[in-house]
């Protein structure tokens, strides 16, 4: 009797031991399954970051054309004033916006976006305007700043499909389970991508 | 043609009229006179489009990939051989001195007809320039679209701004192409990209990465891959006396008499069972080998690999080039004539 009872104290204690080292097992495999994905969030998070910065550098890059370009076309079309007045006013409510990726909104990001679409209407039409004289067209200053208004567009959508990119890599991170648990306790929310440009599904109109 | 077209579907429609009158015979032959007709129209069609290219990204050919002193891609003859020569070595230079990796291409067409885009994609597709330096080069000129680009990696934009690829193509290349001389064009960009290339101390040339030039690296090679099959000869060897080894008299006298293979499909396994007597003592021992069906033999396999790649590479006078894996974040400039 005596020693079945012991026996029994000793075999419960080692179910106690096993249960209580898989129990810590459990924890340390969650613990660092956790930190893991938390990591990669992080880094992901912050290549996204990373992007919009270089978006952001893109457009300021545009900004800092448009008063040169804006003087070098007054220069030949001064009478083209509204023209070239709704480019000054689209480019100074554009830099009045700048955003903060790391807490942006989606509303912040579409009114971003909205501003800078502005702005590319706006030159659009100042150089569909300059078509219609040939001196300017034939100054090879103006040909070089246009250049570099069209080496800065491309680059502008270059940097927002990377952006893209990494935004999607995240979200999907985010949304992906088990990681989304972890992402909503630690507060990781969905990315905002780029929507496409107002406009660009519009195939260009050819004319003969 | 669209006359024609028209005329012929009018007499499909008449034919189908008369054809419930006619015999049913009569139909089907005309039908297929009609047929024959039509693809012969086809093909009329779709001749111009074989005889030039359109080229796309993927079925542009890279000669540098066969031959790293190929920069130039000039797949339907419109440069001549003098100015690819030229510019190879031009080009080639720029590489050794400054580690300006270009591709140079000169099409009759490309899909989609946009310079910058197909320079982009192409760009993107090869990962033109070396990582540390992101020093690519895109030059593209479709002399059937009428347009070029020239492509700028991202540590070139400070070399090459914008501005400056404009004024190339505005002084060099453009006086060029409306003469429709596409060698001058070409040799004019060179040089004045080249000139400010030059100019530029900051980039540094290939040599400066990796040390070896190209004997250093064939002479290296040669060695590993003596040594490489020395150890495998060695490998060889050794397994055939281990295999010969008689446990009885303790000579190198074993000869296999017989072999079985039996498959494991599941594990992937084929397992040999080879029996070998000793001519001395004749004793008999046997031998269990297993080999991995997925990864196919082993030795021989890696052996015949490795010397047919050396002997492949060893034909050619010069290698192939690589890219670097450059980033281009879209600078340069594009125009059209």
């Amino acid at each position: 009797m005596k020693t079945s009872f012991a026996k029994q104290t000793v075999s419960s204690l080692q179910g106690r031991v096993k249960g209580g080292s898989s129990l810590l097992l459990a924890f340390f495999l969650l613990f660092s399954l956790t930190s893991c994905t938390y990591n990669k969030l992080v880094e992901q998070e912050e290549v996204v970051t990373q992007k919009w910065a270089d978006v952001q550098t893109q457009y300021q890059r545009r900004a800092d054309l448009i008063p040169n370009l804006v003087n070098t076309v007054k220069g030949y079309a001064a009478h083209e004033s509204e023209t070239l007045q709704a480019v000054v006013e689209a480019r100074t409510k554009a830099t009045q916006i700048t955003i903060d990726p790391s807490n942006a909104t989606p509303e912040q990001i579409a009114a971003y976006q909205a501003a800078q679409g502005e702005v590319s209407q706006a030159l659009g039409r100042l150089l569909a305007i300059t078509e219609n004289y040939p001196d300017l067209k034939a100054n090879e200053q103006f040909s070089e700043l246009q250049a570099q208004l069209e080496g800065t567009e491309n680059r502008i959508a270059e940097s927002r499909r990377i952006y893209n990119e990494a935004v999607q890599t995240y979200n999907v991170s985010v949304r992906k389970f088990p990681n989304n648990i972890w992402a909503m306790i630690f507060g990781f929310d969905k990315k905002t991508p780029f929507a496409a440009e107002a406009g660009a599904e519009k195939a260009p109109e050819v004319q003969f | 043609m669209s006359n024609l077209l028209t005329h012929l579907i009018q007499q499909l429609q008449q034919d189908r009229h008369t054809s419930l009158q006619r015999a049913v015979r009569h139909t089907s032959l005309r039908r297929a006179v009609l047929f024959t007709l039509l693809l012969g129209v086809a093909h009329i069609c779709a001749l111009p489009t074989l005889l030039a290219a359109t080229y796309t990204v993927d079925n542009l050919p890279i000669p540098y990939l066969q031959d790293k002193t190929q920069y130039v891609s000039n797949p339907d003859n419109i440069l001549s051989q003098t100015a690819v020569d030229s510019l190879n070595l031009w080009l080639g230079q720029m590489e050794d001195e400054h580690g300006v990796q270009t591709v140079l291409a000169v099409v009759e067409r490309i899909q989609g007809g946009e310079t910058y885009d197909f320079c982009m994609a192409l760009a993107r597709k090869y990962g033109i320039g070396s990582k540390q330096q992101n020093s690519g080069l895109v030059i593209l000129l479709s002399t059937g679209d009428r347009a070029y680009t020239i492509l700028t990696g991202r540590g070139l934009e400070g070399t090459l701004p914008d501005a400056i690829c404009k004024r190339i193509e505005n002084r060099q290349m453009l006086p060029a192409l409306r003469e429709g001389d596409w060698d001058e064009a070409m040799l004019n960009t060179v040089r004045a990209v080249k000139a400010y290339i030059d100019g530029d101390d900051s980039l540094v040339g290939s040599s400066d990465f990796d040390d070896d030039d190209d004997i250093g690296a064939l002479i290296g090679f040669c060695v590993a891959m003596f040594l490489g099959l020395a150890l495998i000869g060695l490998a060889i060897w050794y397994d055939n006396r281990k295999k010969a080894y008689c446990p009885s008299c303790h000579q190198h006298t074993m000869k296999k008499i017989s072999s079985r293979v039996t498959k494991n499909k599941r594990l992937g396994l084929r397992t040999h069972h080879d029996t070998y007597r000793c001519t001395h003592c004749f004793f008999i021992k046997e031998l269990h080998w297993d080999e991995d069906i997925r990864s196919g033999s082993g030795g021989a396999a890696a052996g015949g690999a490795l010397g047919g790649s050396f002997f492949g590479s060893g034909g050619g006078h010069s290698f192939g080039g690589s890219f670097g894996g450059g980033s281009f974040g879209g600078g340069g400039a594009s125009g059209r004539f």
